[in-house]
């Protein structure tokens, strides 16, 4: 069963279909949502003009700068800085006239925030300054606000939208790479009779699917590795579970999607119709099971539905675990829709799933 | 002499069709036995029972001296099977393929000589893909001798082959009976169970029409001699004269060229000395072949 299982290992490495779908795919994945929302990422540039040199202008270039929603850079001409609004190349611009700030203050003198209608990026720009001058302004009239907010975080964890995709990466590169992998590859074991010569041999069934098995488990863990590893170090994403949980879900959740690849196998008699039936299986998946945004979003009868598709719940507790911390069993439903779904699938496949014709 | 399988009554239905219809026959030890019909007359399930891939309704078969019910992992050890139009893995090299079939096994033989058996020496780190039709048989033949087996199971070894390929799988095959091994083959090549086989039976429908020796089985042939030749003009006399002593045909309908056949050895005489009075073109003196045998069986020629 060694040798199975080495030369398994061998054939994984070799074969370049199933290295896209082990390692290349998430990759990319996490490639490009890491160079959107990983670290150093801003809601744009702004170009400052800033033409007095009073203590409030001064404040808000501060403000601006410390604020990481931005990157600021500091202009002299307003006509080049709208023209640049209009090609894109800056999200607005904020433009602070001569002598803005100076008391008595003058009428005419206002600050401008220049932005384009048609982009988004320019709404937390004015809030952020319409709040500075609100705070000058009660100060210059030493008046104490009457009515105020507070903003109380449930946790003072810094989290990003590429923390929420990363987690959701992962699994669809197991999903993939298991129910793909398997499925198409016993298939096509059938096909070229690869399995039935097999069963000419004294060598248990058992013992070649298990010696399957863990050879893809092994291709598993370093995937898990990989994808958290540039993840965390390449694009800075914040993982603040504990890791060994992290990479134990991880592997349960990769087992789960072997078993599905194995009644994937059982019921398609050519390496192209379990190729499609796979696919049926996990692009509908990856769409509705929250790899991408939160499932909870969506219409209440389809989230009633997609939460227990098998990759939702595995997803729910990768994101506890690796965002919040919490155990895997901090919402027991989870765990509890994880296992049902490895009872079922495993139930089928030892049920359906032959090395031979009879 | 010794039998090394045995197999009683057997029978095998798939849904209404009966595939294998209460069939007995038995193997000797050391001999070449043949397995011939046509596509879909039972032979691969026969085969396939006896490996015990498949399990019959009803019957008894024992390989070895063991019953293939109960004593399934013992024969396992003991044969090789190659499986019809079979493929190996995609991403492994030639001797790695071995050397991972001859781990299901408690015995080994070395894999550079299997190969080197089949000139596949210098092709033991190329993937499967890489070898011709006729290498990769070869290579699926020598995968099923990795165990030093003593039974070879080779279904439709040749199937699909070129000529050259078929004579060297041919070879192969007369080398492995060499090494006192029991060789069970099918085919639906006539000539081929000729040239190997010491044994044959023919299959059709899921029954064995005929079995015997080789050369037994064709001499049981309605017409065991014949004659042919090419004669522009046959005179009607002469024809007639012939036609009391053989059946006179045309071969594939060419008006000039004429097939004699025979009962008896006296009557082929005296056809002969009629024929070699018009001092005919291209005169040729025969007997049957396994495929007339077949034909008069069944009615019908193999290839169609």
């Amino acid at each position: 069963m060694w040798k199975l299982f080495i030369s398994n290992l061998k054939m994984l490495a070799r074969n370049r279909q199933s290295l896209f779908w082990v390692l290349f795919f998430p990759l990319m994945f996490t490639f490009i949502f890491g160079l959107f929302f990983g670290k150093n990422t801003s809601l744009g540039t702004v170009t400052l003009l800033n033409k007095s040199d009073s203590q409030i202008a001064i404040g808000l270039t501060e403000v601006l700068e410390k604020s990481d929603l931005y990157i600021i850079q500091n202009g002299t001409d307003i006509d080049s800085a709208r023209e640049d609004i209009k090609k894109g190349k800056i999200a607005a611009a904020v433009y602070i006239p001569e002598d803005f700030g100076s008391l008595p203050a003058q009428d005419d003198l206002q600050i401008e925030i220049i932005y384009d209608p048609g982009s988004q990026s320019y709404s937390g720009l004015t809030a952020l300054v319409n709040q500075y001058l609100t705070s000058v302004n009660f100060q210059i009239q030493n008046s104490v606000p009457i009515f105020s907010s507070k903003l109380e975080p449930v946790t003072d964890r810094e989290l990003t939208y590429f923390d929420f995709i990363l987690a959701g990466v992962l699994g669809l590169a197991l999903m993939n790479s298991s129910i793909i992998g398997i499925g198409v590859n016993m298939a096509k074991y059938r096909e070229d009779k690869i399995l039935k010569r097999i069963t000419t041999t004294p060598v248990k069934s058992w013992k070649f699917v298990l010696a399957e098995v863990i050879s893809r488990l092994m291709i598993n863990l370093l995937q898990i590795t990989i994808i958290l590893a540039v993840g965390k170090y390449l694009f800075g994403a914040h993982i603040y579970g504990n890791i060994l949980v992290i990479v134990v879900m991880a592997m349960i959740g990769a087992f789960l999607f072997q078993t599905i690849g194995f009644v994937v196998a059982s019921f398609s008699k050519t390496a192209d119709a379990a190729q499609g039936m796979a696919q049926a299986i996990t692009i509908p998946m990856m769409f509705l099971a929250g790899v991408f945004f939160p499932i909870d979003s969506l219409p209440k009868w389809l989230y009633l539905i997609v939460q227990y598709l098998p990759l939702a719940p595995l997803l729910r507790i990768l994101r506890g675990v690796m965002l919040e911390g919490n155990s895997p069993f901090f919402e027991p439903k989870n765990i509890m829709i994880v296992t049902a779904w490895v009872v079922i699938s495993l139930g089928i496949s030892i049920w359906k799933f032959r090395l031979s014709d009879e | 002499m010794k039998k090394v399988i045995e197999v009683k009554n057997l029978v095998k239905k798939y849904g209404k069709l009966t595939a294998v219809d209460d069939i007995s026959f038995y193997v000797n030890k050391g001999e070449v036995f043949g397995l011939l019909g046509e596509n879909g007359a039972g032979k691969t399930t026969t085969l396939e029972m006896i490996e015990g891939l498949r399990r019959p309704i009803s019957g008894k078969i024992n390989v070895l001296d063991c019953d293939v019910r109960k004593k399934l992992e013992c024969i396992k050890e003991r044969i090789g099977v190659q499986l019809q139009s079979s493929a190996y893995y995609q991403f492994l090299t030639l001797s790695e393929i071995l050397s991972l079939f001859g781990s299901f096994y408690s015995k080994n033989l070395n894999i550079d000589e299997l190969l080197e058996m089949v000139d596949l020496r210098e092709k033991s780190s190329s993937y499967v893909g890489s070898l011709s039709g006729g290498q990769k048989q070869r290579f699926s033949i020598i995968a099923s001798l990795i165990n030093d087996p003593e039974i070879v199971f080779l279904d439709e070894p040749t199937t699909g082959l070129d000529p050259l390929a078929r004579r060297n799988l041919w070879d192969l095959i007369t080398k492995i009976k060499s090494q006192g091994k029991t060789v069970v083959l099918t085919t639906h090549y006539m000539e081929e169970a000729e040239v190997l086989c010491d044994r044959v039976a023919i299959m059709e429908s899921g029954k064995i029409l005929a079995m015997d020796e080789t050369h037994k089985l064709i001499e049981r042939s309605r017409y065991p001699f014949t004659i042919t030749f090419i004669k522009e003009k046959l005179s009607s006399t002469l024809l007639k004269k012939l036609k009391n002593l053989a059946v006179v045909e045309n071969i594939f309908g060419k008006e000039n060229k004429y097939l004699l056949k025979i009962k008896t050895n006296k009557e082929m005489n005296e056809a002969l000395n009629v024929v070699q009075m018009m001092n005919p073109e291209s005169l040729t003196v025969g007997r049957a072949t396994l495929e007339d045998l077949f034909v008069e069986l069944t009615g019908k020629t193999i290839e169609d």
